[in-house]
């Protein structure tokens, strides 16, 4: 199927690599299909595109990047909503948002995306630790970054596996 | 708005799957249990808000950025 993008242009891309949120991006429960876009390994940033808004993509990263004792407790509630039964079948994605002046990159460690890496059924989840912050400085933890190898967990790399290559 | 006074230990439904009940009084501070379905996201509102503003934002500007500028600047020493 093609996609329209006000970022990338026209894409292919097949709908059993779709990631559906079956809960919602806050602010966004209109838009329920979304595609992965990476552009190369060596850009831990990743896309993540409105399958039904050409105008709207998040830029997501894997939480464990920027803090590597990132292992928030998930509400069985959650995991059951989503239908997870493995635990090697999550996958967590943090929003990251971007600032001009000044410049600053910040992930949302407090409500990141769930996303179940084998039926690929996602959703924002809330954690109750404040100790995770919705706007968790990137450049104070940049050094993590670039030490950190590619420690994805399974169900990250699995979704990174399927996910589209992104157009320069 | 719907007002509706509740004492301790008495609730309120919502449709046919959502009860919201009154467990403890103290002070200012009021204890409420939800009950809904896993479907019905719930969340303290001021939460709620900040979240949706802060994907918001992360739209509004994934609109303009270049990921490969941006790793530039993070990859940069110090």
């Amino acid at each position: 199927m093609k996609i329209n993008t006000s970022r990338f242009g026209t894409i292919e891309v097949s709908e059993e690599e779709f990631i559906y949120m079956k809960g919602s991006i806050l602010g966004f429960e209109r838009l329920t299909r979304f595609v992965l876009l990476i552009k190369d390994d060596q850009n831990p940033l990743w896309w993540l595109q409105a399958v039904d808004d050409p105008a709207v993509a998040f830029v997501v990263i894997n939480p464990r990047l920027i803090k590597r004792d990132y292992d928030p407790m998930v509400y069985e509630g959650d995991l059951e909503f989503l239908d997870i039964k493995d635990k090697d079948d999550i996958a967590l994605l943090a929003i990251v948002t971007i600032r001009a002046n000044p410049f600053r990159v910040t992930a949302n460690l407090r409500a990141p995306l769930l996303i179940n890496a084998a039926n690929r059924m996602g959703n924002q989840i809330v954690l109750e630790e404040p100790s995770y912050h919705v706007q968790f400085d990137i450049l104070d933890h940049r050094q993590e970054l670039q030490e950190t190898g590619n420690d994805e967990g399974k169900g990250l790399e699995r979704l990174a596996r399927q996910a589209y290559a992104a157009p320069a | 708005m719907l007002i509706l006074t509740r004492k301790l230990g008495e609730a309120v439904n919502i449709g046919s799957e959502i009860k919201v009940t009154v467990l403890d009084i103290k002070g200012n501070a009021v204890r409420i249990g939800v009950e809904a379905p896993r479907t019905v996201a719930v969340h303290r509102s001021e939460i709620y808000e900040l979240i949706q503003e802060q994907n918001t934002q992360a739209a509004a500007m994934a609109a303009e950025v270049s990921l490969d500028e941006i790793m530039g600047h993070l990859r940069k020493e110090k």
